[in-house]
């Protein structure tokens, strides 16, 4: 073996080894590692009819999942093959060229997809789950692929600039764009939501007493509204700094659950900026990011590498496959930090009852599956199952109460 | 291609008597109501040759000629209506009457499938039709003891109308360039007439040098394009998505045209206190009008490749060419925010057929791979309108747009010389 490689070795080893301590350090959780949680058996919790409505509307919206990630695969398959003929329909440079290839790829997925994506939204309103039409669906998913169409052409802009100055090693300084980026969004993203003050004077009253408790004070709690397109309840803990704010949909406060209920919710959401998760999720991001960055650059070598258009149809699909190899790993991390929000809502409220009521009210209003597959819990939840959440303040319940 | 069976004819010499043209709305009033009352006539005529050309395959002769009357003194009283010609028109629209005129095809067969759908196949042309023409509208809304009114006006012929008035007034004559646009308007109507009351089945046809064919072409402006008229091919895929596709390209301009704004304050300043205008700004102003081209081109449909983001020249299917920087004229510079503004209604009633000609060109293009010749020309003429408007209020020239839809031709460069040693020259 030769110095090099040796050297070589030694260097892997090393990134290998400061990937995993920031891993490490990413992974710690207030949730006790000696915590059992108790089997919880779905059938005292729901109704025969619940688990058979959940189940049923469950088995649906997989199969489409796996239909559409097969479809994408296979587009952008097709697309890394003979993609390259569409570069004869621009008269723009390698980068514009590329930026059209790319688009052109994202373009047809969105062709390909749209008749599943009507399926999916065709199932949502045979449940209830969503009051969209379709010709406002169609249209509002076109609208969408106008935004994305803006920012993949950015991120291949960067690229591509970075790749043509900087050869195969454009990754390295591109991953760190990327990251910047990602913080970039995650604190203006708050700001384009669209959302009004709570009005609650109760719900904004027991909120800053939580805030106090969980050290978040200021924490403004927002509405956003979107009972027009949507039944689903849910809420969500956004931004950085001065932008983190608490959002809850006004489906989740028209009266369907009860105070107590939202109170963990805020709970949890608050429990969400205690630890940091929105700073850990750019944290996790930027140790996808550099090794994610180098294998797309390894993948369009034989392509001229990313300095040229050729690559782009190629990195498509390379892109997906590793977003598809990562998809298990990126949701335990998630389910890891909503575990430990769930526990940080436990531990603020004290309330596992009210917790238990939430999460069990979730399955008629949400028709999520309490307890589903292990290959649909590694590959699609990226939150603790409803059972895992009932059972994990069952275990609070255990520990602190010992009842 | 065949020429259309419609074919306008234009002997109009451009002088407009001041007082009929001050008058001229008034003078109508006539007219108007004629042509009101033989439009209800035609509406049931057009019935009755309908059903008829479905049995017999061909339009009666009597009904034809009924029909070509109508649709000639419809032609005549807009060509009056809009400036387009100066005498006052007949009422029986009689050809070779009136310097706007119209030769019209002898009753032939028609397409009986055609006929069958005529109604739902001339909305498109209708469309186009629409835009060049224009008219006026009037709408008033009342809430309680508040009201409110608004009037609107659209449509290239109208806006011709509009500034050819004040123009005939002070001048006396009309001048040329939108004397060719009007007739344009009013040569495409007329087509769409003859074809939607069953004079001809041939459609429409919308390019504006087969339909001035006769007329003498204008100089060649200084700002004009270069393209290949007979590259009509577009790919269906990138038709599809085209709005999508130059959002990035919407964006940059739109970040450019920033810059711009400051660049042409400092530049105006530069050429009327110079006289000409900076070099390296000149570049700059030029390369932005160009980009503005190449990407309305690509969003238009008037070009099928996606466009580079540098406003190079040579690279573009549909170019542009522009003048270097040359010496200009500083009351023009001076006020050039005011003369720009007969240019800007011509271009912004050019904009809306431009876009009626892309959304009609989506569809032809998505089902044909190609665009339609007469579109694309129309599309061309719009396009190289907006980019003299740009390069005059951009202070890359001072000579102003010229609104013809005839492209230019170039002067000739170098008169001939006979020398005492050159052979004289040869007649025949």
């Amino acid at each position: 073996m030769s110095r090099r490689h040796v050297a070589r070795a030694a260097l892997l080893v090393a990134l290998a080894a400061i990937w995993s301590v920031a891993a490490y350090l990413l992974w710690q959780s207030r949730v006790p590692s000696s915590l059992h949680l108790p089997h919880v058996a779905v059938d005292r919790y729901f109704t025969a009819s619940q688990l058979h409505a959940a189940s049923s509307y469950d088995r649906f919206s997989t199969i489409v999942w796996a239909v559409t990630v097969v479809v994408e695969l296979v587009v952008f398959a097709a697309y890394a093959r003979w993609g390259m003929r569409f570069a004869r329909e621009s008269a723009a440079g390698p980068i514009g060229t590329g930026l059209m290839l790319g688009m052109i790829g994202f373009a047809l997925l969105w062709l390909a997809e749209l008749p599943f994506d009507v399926a999916a939204l065709w199932w949502q309103r045979r449940h209830h789950l969503t009051h969209t039409g379709y010709v406002s669906y169609i249209f509002g998913n076109w609208i969408a692929l106008g935004a994305q169409f803006v920012f993949l052409c950015l991120a291949l802009a960067i690229v591509m600039g970075l790749a043509r100055r900087l050869g195969n090693w454009w990754w390295l300084p591109a991953a760190p764009v990327f990251v910047a980026l990602a913080t970039l969004s995650a604190f203006v993203t708050p700001y384009l939501l669209g959302t009004h003050p709570l009005r609650d004077p109760v719900l904004l009253r027991q909120a800053r007493t939580l805030e106090r408790i969980e050290h978040v004070q200021h924490t403004p709690i927002v509405v956003q509204p979107v009972r027009n397109v949507t039944s689903l309840p849910n809420a969500e803990a956004t931004g950085l700094g001065p932008s983190r704010r608490v959002v809850l949909w006004d489906t989740l406060i028209d009266g369907r659950f009860t105070n107590r209920e939202l109170r963990v919710v805020i709970a949890h959401e608050l429990g969400h900026l205690a630890r940091n998760h929105i700073w850990k999720d750019v944290g996790w991001y930027a140790l996808f990011a550099f090794p994610g960055a180098y294998l797309i650059a390894r993948a369009t070598r034989r392509r001229g590498g990313m300095g040229q258009p050729e690559a782009v149809p190629l990195a498509l699909l390379a892109l997906v496959v590793l977003g598809l190899l990562a998809l298990p790993l990126q949701n335990a991390i998630s389910r890891h930090m909503e575990a430990e929000a769930d526990w940080m809502a436990l531990q603020t409220t004290h309330d596992p009852t009210a917790a238990v009521g939430l999460f069990r009210r979730f399955v008629p209003t949400t028709l999520d599956e309490p307890d589903p597959s292990t290959w649909e819990y590694l590959v699609l939840e990226n939150h603790p199952t409803i059972a895992q959440r009932i059972a994990m303040a069952q275990a609070w319940r255990l520990r602190y109460s010992g009842r | 291609m065949q020429a259309h069976p419609v074919q306008l004819v234009v002997e109009d010499d451009l002088r407009r008597n001041r007082l009929t043209v001050f008058f001229r709305i008034l003078l109508a009033i006539p007219h108007l109501i004629w042509v009101f009352l033989w439009t209800i006539a035609t509406f049931f005529v057009a019935i009755v040759t309908w059903v008829m050309t479905l049995i017999a395959g061909h339009p009666p002769a009597a009904l034809h000629r009924f029909m070509c009357s109508y649709i000639r003194y419809v032609t005549h009283l807009e060509a009056y209506l809009h400036l387009v010609g100066n005498p006052y028109p007949g009422f029986v629209g009689e050809e070779g009457e009136y310097p706007i005129d119209l030769r019209l095809p002898e009753p032939g067969p028609q397409s009986r499938v055609r006929t069958l759908f005529r109604i739902f196949l001339v909305l498109p042309a209708l469309v186009i039709s629409g835009v060049l023409l224009g008219g006026g509208s009037y709408s008033a809304s009342s809430k309680g003891s508040s009201g409110s009114a608004r009037y609107s006006s659209g449509g290239l012929a109208a806006a011709i109308a509009v500034l050819g008035w004040f123009a005939s007034l002070v001048r006396g004559k009309m001048p040329k360039g939108l004397r060719d646009a009007g007739a344009y308007s009013l040569g495409y109507t007329a087509q769409t007439l003859a074809y939607l009351l069953f004079v001809t089945d041939r459609y429409p046809y919308a390019d504006p040098t087969a339909m001035l064919d006769g007329v003498e072409p204008p100089p060649e402006h200084v700002v004009h394009l270069v393209r290949d008229p007979e590259d009509l091919r577009l790919s269906r895929l990138t038709v599809f998505f085209r709005l999508l596709l130059a959002i990035p390209h919407i964006i940059w301009l739109w970040l450019w045209a920033i810059a711009v704004f400051f660049t042409v304050i400092v530049q105006w300043f530069i050429t009327l206190f110079g006289g000409t205008p900076a070099a390296g700004l000149h570049r700059f102003l030029s390369k932005f009008v160009r980009q503005a081209l190449h990407v309305y081109a690509y969003i238009t449909l008037a070009a099928n490749l996606f466009p580079g983001f540098s406003g190079e020249t040579g690279v573009y299917p549909i170019d542009l060419v522009l003048p270097e920087p040359g010496r200009q004229n500083r009351w023009k510079t001076g006020f050039r925010l005011v003369l720009v503004i007969p240019a800007s209604i011509v271009s912004s009633a050019l904009s809306s057929a431009l876009f009626a000609a892309a959304v009609l060109t989506w569809f032809v293009a998505l089902a044909r791979g190609s665009a339609p010749a007469g579109l694309r020309n129309l599309s061309a003429y719009a396009l190289r309108y907006g980019a003299q408007v740009n390069a005059y209020i951009l202070l890359l020239t001072d000579a102003y747009p010229h609104a013809s839809p005839l492209e230019g031709v170039p002067e000739p460069q170098l008169a001939l010389e006979i020398t005492p040693d050159a052979p004289e020259p040869v007649a025949g």
